[in-house]
């Protein structure tokens, strides 16, 4: 049984990072995981929603 | 030389016209007088390409999509084939280990030799556990890759001052590269940075063998040493008391000054009116909008509300009048905006009339 990591996964936009088990030379199962956070919810909460969309378009520039 | 920029620029097609036009628009968003061109178009012909190293922490990469992104192929070239770019993870090939290989190699091999370019900030909380790559953390990555660096250049304000992820109220408690690494480091604010001010830092640094002049904040005084507001192409409607009022009024038809909706171009310090964006095609406020001071610290708190006047910045004494001057010349505008509208009524008349009767 092997693990394969694959982090960083490039020529996307974000930080992502691929895991999974191989048994056998099949994948028997496997985890993705986003492994930047920003908390950009929590900065909208509270501000005038006229303001969001700046802030929101900010998530992904791509 | 081969192995130069030139040589290089040459090889995919870029004619000798186009290299020499680069070299004198770089001139001038730099600030240089056309007799520094020669010099210029000197180090890009013999000097090799730096090495680049990209890296991406807390961030949106609308700051490579600036520099990626133009619209004619060889102006694209230039930008592109000016650096090395030997690792940047939205365009590279390889992945995971193999990616985390290429990075380790250039830091260790081309030590000393490299340039570090910063996109994004640097989340402080709980160790910086909220931004991870290739199993390391931004805060750590940061200090490894700067500390063999030739020139750390943060990108984008994120990585200048930890931009839009330090919006109050900070959950990741994000900061900017320069207060992780400490040290010289050159900004290149704006969100996203304007690609022709990133180009001339690299010129620059090719042709003189330095990083141009900064400002306090680490910033080029070439292109963040003047006011969006004494520069901006509305600014006579400023005087003039000539202002937006609502979207879509006839002030906003006619080009006014944004001034009340929101602008902040008077408390930001950018090249935007003179270089413009998408090849000097247009920038925020020539397209209508507000700037929202994008290149200053902690915009996002600082110049916020987006909508609502600027008001109350300590040192600048016109806030307390603009109404003044708005209501002082109002009564003048509209007899002049009344007149102007029967003049565009009379001609758009005689328009339709001739149009009706099929002739010019």
């Amino acid at each position: 049984m092997a693990k394969l990591v694959v982090d960083p996964v490039t020529r996307i936009e974000g930080h992502l990072r691929i895991e999974a088990q191989v048994e056998g030379g099949k994948i028997v199962d496997a985890w993705a995981a986003g492994t930047m956070w920003r908390g950009i919810e929590t900065i909208l909460k509270g501000r005038d929603p006229r303001d969001a969309w700046t802030f929101v378009s900010r998530v992904c520039g791509v | 030389m081969a192995g130069s920029i030139y040589h290089h620029l040459l090889s995919r097609g870029v004619t000798r016209r186009d290299f020499l036009k680069f070299c004198s628009a770089t001139a001038a968003t730099l600030g240089l007088s056309s007799s520094m061109v020669p010099q210029i178009a000197e180090a890009l012909e013999k000097k090799e390409r730096p090495s680049v190293v990209w890296l991406h922490y807390s961030e949106c990469t609308g700051d490579s999509e600036s520099v990626l992104r133009a619209s004619k192929p060889s102006i694209a070239q230039v930008i592109l084939d000016i650096v090395s770019l030997e690792y940047h993870e939205t365009i590279m090939a390889p992945a995971g280990h193999a990616a985390e290989k290429s990075l380790h190699d250039i830091i260790t091999k081309k030590k000393g030799k490299y340039i570090a370019v910063y996109e994004g900030a640097v989340p402080t909380l709980d160790g910086g556990v909220y931004c991870f790559i290739g199993g390391h953390k931004a805060i750590d990555s940061c200090k490894e890759v700067a500390a063999g660096a030739m020139a750390n250049i943060a990108v984008g304000n994120c990585a200048c001052f930890g931009g839009v992820a330090a919006a109050a109220p900070n959950p990741t408690k994000c900061v900017g590269i320069q207060d992780i690494i400490g040290g010289t480091v050159l900004n290149i604010p704006g969100c996203p940075m304007n690609p022709e001010n990133f180009t001339a830092v690299i010129v620059h640094f090719l042709t003189f063998g330095s990083l141009p002049a900064l400002d306090s904040l680490g910033r080029p005084l070439f292109a963040f040493g003047k006011l969006i507001h004494n520069n901006c192409e509305r600014r006579p409607h400023f005087d003039q008391g000539q202002f937006v009022r609502q979207w879509g009024d006839m002030g906003h038809r006619l080009g006014w000054c944004l001034y009340e909706v929101g602008c902040k171009g008077p408390m930001a310090f950018q090249n935007c009116p003179t270089i413009r964006w998408n090849e000097g095609t247009s920038w925020p406020v020539q397209a209508g909008h507000p700037c929202i001071a994008c290149a200053t610290p902690n915009n996002w708190d600082a110049a916020y509300p987006f909508y609502k006047r600027l008001e109350g910045l300590p040192g600048v004494g016109w806030q307390a009048n603009a109404d003044k001057i708005g209501l002082g010349i109002a009564v003048g505008t509209a007899a002049a905006v009344a007149a102007h509208g029967v003049i565009r009524a009379a001609k758009r008349g005689k328009v339709s009339k001739t149009n009706d009767e099929g002739h010019e």
